[in-house]
């Protein structure tokens, strides 16, 4: 039973996924649209255990005090500050409006937003000194690599800028699109691969021992 | 006083001054007035206590990250609560439920009974273990994994293979043949022309088979294999390289923008 | 949400290009205001002139390849008018109606053109409150109408029908995905037997991140500290990730064959839920389930950067010795491998978005590119129904080398129909 279920499950709505791609027909557009709507609303009862994870590990550190515990309650704290926000109750004056609250709105707008521009903005100075590490490229292939960066970087240049273009967007439309393709093959057919093995029952490591 | 308890005290001090700073005390609106400086004091302190990470792991960055990470996790899970559960299940599953939530019941249908079990059965993890009931969780994963690799290993096919495969094959190798004449006295080395669109084409389809021969597993990459193969690993990493250097051009711009927000909205409130 | 989702779009977009994008609107609507003007100034002239002469050949058919909510409708355009009171066609209407007799539904548009066959498609949806609403296995009748400069003066074509929009069993469109699909499945079929007969001793070509895999957890022991191992944005749909997990599973093994810790952070929920049986079998396996806590692997957010700083911060006070970072990465990929490269972790990478290859390739020691990912699971477990699954791959690569060889050769030739045999409609 607890080996043959999970099995038989995965057999079956693989092979039926698989198979409704072929039929135009209504009801089957219908099951697809509506098996993905399933996977959703699952994917909310597994946000209640991940939320769950987070609050134990975090209350874990405190309880034992481990190293940088006061954090956890930091993270304690935004996390129950904002669930409480997102409550919805007591009617259309109430302080409680769900996602139209004043503060989980706010909390949105003056915390969330910062740290989220900042950290996308931290790619600027990660990316210096990725190129930093990619000038020093010490094998053959590094260098490869390093020689198509100069070559599309010194398009951008103003005064030579009119003499490398040509050479940049070459690389850029035609080897490029070449690797491109390479991959894409390479990786669609290790998609098809991997799905086939889970479909067919050989791949399911991710169903853990019995 | 040890360090631990002194640098939080002088921060939230710091922070209360700049809030004063930014307070126009002679605004009508008292409260707004009060929330509009401590948002902008907000912003610039949580942007600066990020930044604060590329000098090294610190104080006021693990308070930034933990805050972040508390509020996100919440604010996906409120957002996923109501546009999963509250708007799509409960109004096809219970009248009073839908209404206690304020959402308009839509009619009821039996199948979103079926996710609503599937995601009671992964809860079951959280069951103590000595009640050995947590194995039918399983049954949830393995629909989930399942029917989602069914549905892309067509979608995968169609885009990422077959596409591919047939754009490669419709490149024409020669040129339109009208005549040696004609073909010298048209001959032109631009973009356009017919020599560099077939000389295109040429490394177009010895890039892909090459690329594909690099990516062979069970045959050794030596003699003839090897170099096509080797020939192979080169053109992707002069790819690799062009698309790096683009982007390395392009996020630059990420940053100039972050860092007028933190000089002249921010910083504009003490100079 | 739109409200959230435009927060973001702000953060993003500098406000000087809102500014542009505003100006460039109102530069349109400008434009269009004065197009219509345009129109109302030839009207006045062309009330004088007599009906064109309405489009021919009406024909109606079901769509083929759809759910019955579409039918196709061809016809001939009438040819330029012959005198000078005949008003010129501007545009054609499509109605629709029930009955022969109306009431009938203008269902398209198209602007006029004398040249060809022309062909409309009118599908829709099955929400028979909405607009768009398409009766399905009904009669329909069609008519086209040839406008004019003036509303009033236009020519009916006959009547074509009836017709029934019919849902199909069958996709013809998709048959090339099919005859793949069948094609991989039977040479799985087969190498998984050959495989089964022959063990494990097929060759497989040596892969640098693999290889260093073994070395990586044998680091960490020796350094007693742990191993990290990302699985990346992905969610459960993301194939990239069911690859991942094998290969996770196999890693956990190890890392507890060899008493070492293996820490798991998780984006998404359902992945977290995955990881965690899979970190979990892969430590019975091992004969060690009393070493597999369950806060090894731990969910932290949904939100990309948030979980990005959090595994920065995981990065630099953990110190692990190896980094394995493999599954879909998007932007954060640069800050998650240059983070592991400053902090002097050995790092192993691989994905299939190709935007992220470069920032692994050169922030990282080991990068598995696009499909080495997918292959990666056989080579760590050497298990034998793997390895001719891996097998099975390589001999669908040395098929499509010699279908693009014959492809090109075929479309230098002039018979172009062979590559279009591999195009997939719909």
């Amino acid at each position: 039973m607890k080996r043959q279920i999970p099995l038989a499950l995965v057999i079956l709505f693989g092979w039926l996924m698989l198979a409704l791609y072929f039929i135009p027909l209504e009801g089957a557009q219908k099951i697809n649209e509506n098996l993905l709507d399933w996977t959703a609303i699952i994917g909310i009862f597994a946000l209640a255990l991940g939320i769950w994870s987070l609050i134990s590990v975090n209350v874990d550190k405190i309880q034992y005090k481990k190293r940088d515990w006061p954090y956890s309650i930091v993270t304690l704290f935004g996390l129950f500050a904002m669930i409480v926000f997102g409550l919805k109750f007591g009617g259309a004056d109430s302080m409680f409006q769900g996602q139209e609250s004043y503060m989980f709105r706010h909390f949105f707008d003056d915390i969330l937003i910062p740290i989220f521009s900042t950290m996308f903005s931290l790619l600027a100075f990660f990316i210096a000194s990725a190129a930093y590490r990619a000038f020093r490229a010490r094998s053959a292939l590094a260098t490869i690599l390093l020689v198509g960066a100069i070559i599309v970087m010194i398009r951008f240049f103003p005064f030579i800028a009119e003499y490398t273009r040509p050479v940049a967007d070459w690389i850029i439309n035609v080897p490029n699109l070449a690797a491109k393709r390479a991959i894409w093959m390479g990786v669609g057919l290790g998609i098809v691969a991997t799905g086939l093995k889970v479909i067919l029952g050989i791949e399911r490591s991710y169903l853990g021992r019995d | 006083m040890n360090r631990k308890v002194l640098i939080p005290i002088a921060s939230i001090i710091v922070f209360i001054g700049f809030v004063l700073l930014k307070l126009d005390w002679d605004g009508a609106d008292r409260t707004h007035e009060l929330w509009e400086a401590l948002e902008v004091t907000a912003g610039g302190f949580l942007t600066l206590m990020i930044f604060s990470f590329l000098y090294k792991d610190n104080a006021f960055y693990k308070f930034a990250e933990h805050l972040y990470v508390g509020i996100s996790a919440a604010y996906w899970m409120c957002v996923g609560f109501w546009s999963n559960l509250a708007q799509q299940a409960i109004p096809h599953l219970s009248q009073s439920l839908s209404e206690a939530l304020g959402q308009p019941f839509l009619g009821y249908i039996w199948h979103y009974w079926i996710p609503v079990a599937l995601g009671l059965i992964l809860l079951t993890r959280l069951l103590p273990e000595s009640m050995k009931i947590g194995w039918i969780s399983k049954w949830t994963l393995a629909f989930i994994v399942a029917s989602t690799a069914g549905l892309f290993i067509t979608a995968n096919l169609q885009a990422n293979f077959i596409a591919q495969i047939a754009s490669t094959m419709s490149l024409p190798l020669l040129p339109d043949w009208t005549g040696f004449g004609d073909f010298l006295s048209n001959f032109d080395l631009s973009y356009e022309g017919q020599f560099v669109k077939m000389f295109s084409n040429w490394v177009i389809i010895i890039g892909v088979i090459s690329g594909l021969v690099y990516f062979f597993f069970s045959k050794e990459h030596t003699g003839w294999f090897g170099r096509v193969s080797r020939l192979g690993i080169w053109v992707l990493m002069v790819t690799f390289g062009a698309a790096f250097g683009y982007t390395v051009m392009g996020r630059v711009s990420l940053l100039v923008g972050r860092l007028t927000f933190l000089f002249r909205d921010w910083a504009g409130v003490i100079g | 949400m739109n409200y959230y989702t435009e927060k973001i779009t702000r953060a993003l977009l500098p406000a000087n290009a809102t500014a542009l994008l505003v100006a460039l609107l109102l530069a349109c609507a400008t434009l269009n205001v004065s197009a219509q003007e345009s129109v109302v100034e030839e009207d006045a002239v062309g009330s004088a002139l007599v009906a064109p002469v309405g489009v021919s050949s009406v024909t109606a058919s079901d769509a083929p390849n759809d759910a019955g909510r579409a039918v196709v409708v061809t016809f001939v355009p009438a040819p330029v008018p012959q005198s000078e009171d005949q008003a010129l066609t501007l545009s054609y209407e499509i109605h629709r109606a029930l009955s022969q007799d109306g009431p009938w539904k203008k269902v398209g548009a198209m602007p006029s053109d004398t040249t060809a066959i022309m062909t409309f498609k009118d599908a829709g949806g099955r929400d028979t409150t909405s607009s768009d609403y398409f009766p399905t296995e009904t009669d329909l009748y069609y008519r086209v109408r040839s406008m004019t400069v003036d509303t009033a003066l236009f020519a009916e074509s006959e009547i074509a029908g009836p017709v029934q929009g019919i849902g199909q069993w069958w996709n013809s469109g998709r048959s090339p995905v099919f005859w793949f699909v069948l094609f991989f499945t039977i040479l799985t079929l087969v190498f998984l037997n050959v495989a089964r007969k022959r063990g494990d001793s097929l060759y497989i070509r040596p892969l640098a991140g693999i290889d260093a895999v073994d070395e990586a957890i044998g680091r960490a022991t020796e350094m007693g500290k742990p191993i990290l191992y990302v699985l990346g944005l992905g969610t459960a749909s993301d194939i990239a990730t069911i690859a991942s997990f094998t290969i996770l599973g196999r890693v956990s093994r190890k890392v507890a064959e060899y008493q070492t810790d293996v820490i798991v952070p998780c984006y998404d929920p359902i992945v977290f839920t995955i990881a965690q049986e899979t970190v979990r079998s892969g430590y019975m396996d091992a004969g060690r389930p009393d070493a597999y806590r369950d806060e090894q692997v731990y969910f932290v957010t949904q939100a990309q950067f948030a979980y990005v700083a959090a595994v920065n911060g995981t990065i630099l006070r953990e110190r692990p010795a190896t980094n394995i970072y493999l599954g879909k990465f998007f932007a954060e990929s640069l800050i998650l491998a240059e983070t592991g490269a400053i902090a002097g972790s050995i790092q192993i990478a691989g994905t299939d978005e190709i935007a992220q290859l470069p920032f692994f390739v050169v922030a990282c020691d080991y990068t598995l590119i696009g499909e080495e990912l997918y292959a990666a699971s056989a080579y760590l477990g050497r298990e034998p129904l793997l390895l001719g699954a891996l097998k099975a791959q390589d001999y669908a690569k040395a098929v499509i080398v010699v279908l693009a060889i014959i492809g090109v050769i075929m479309t230098s030739m002039g018979y172009e129909w062979f590559a279009e045999a591999f195009k997939v409609v719909g």
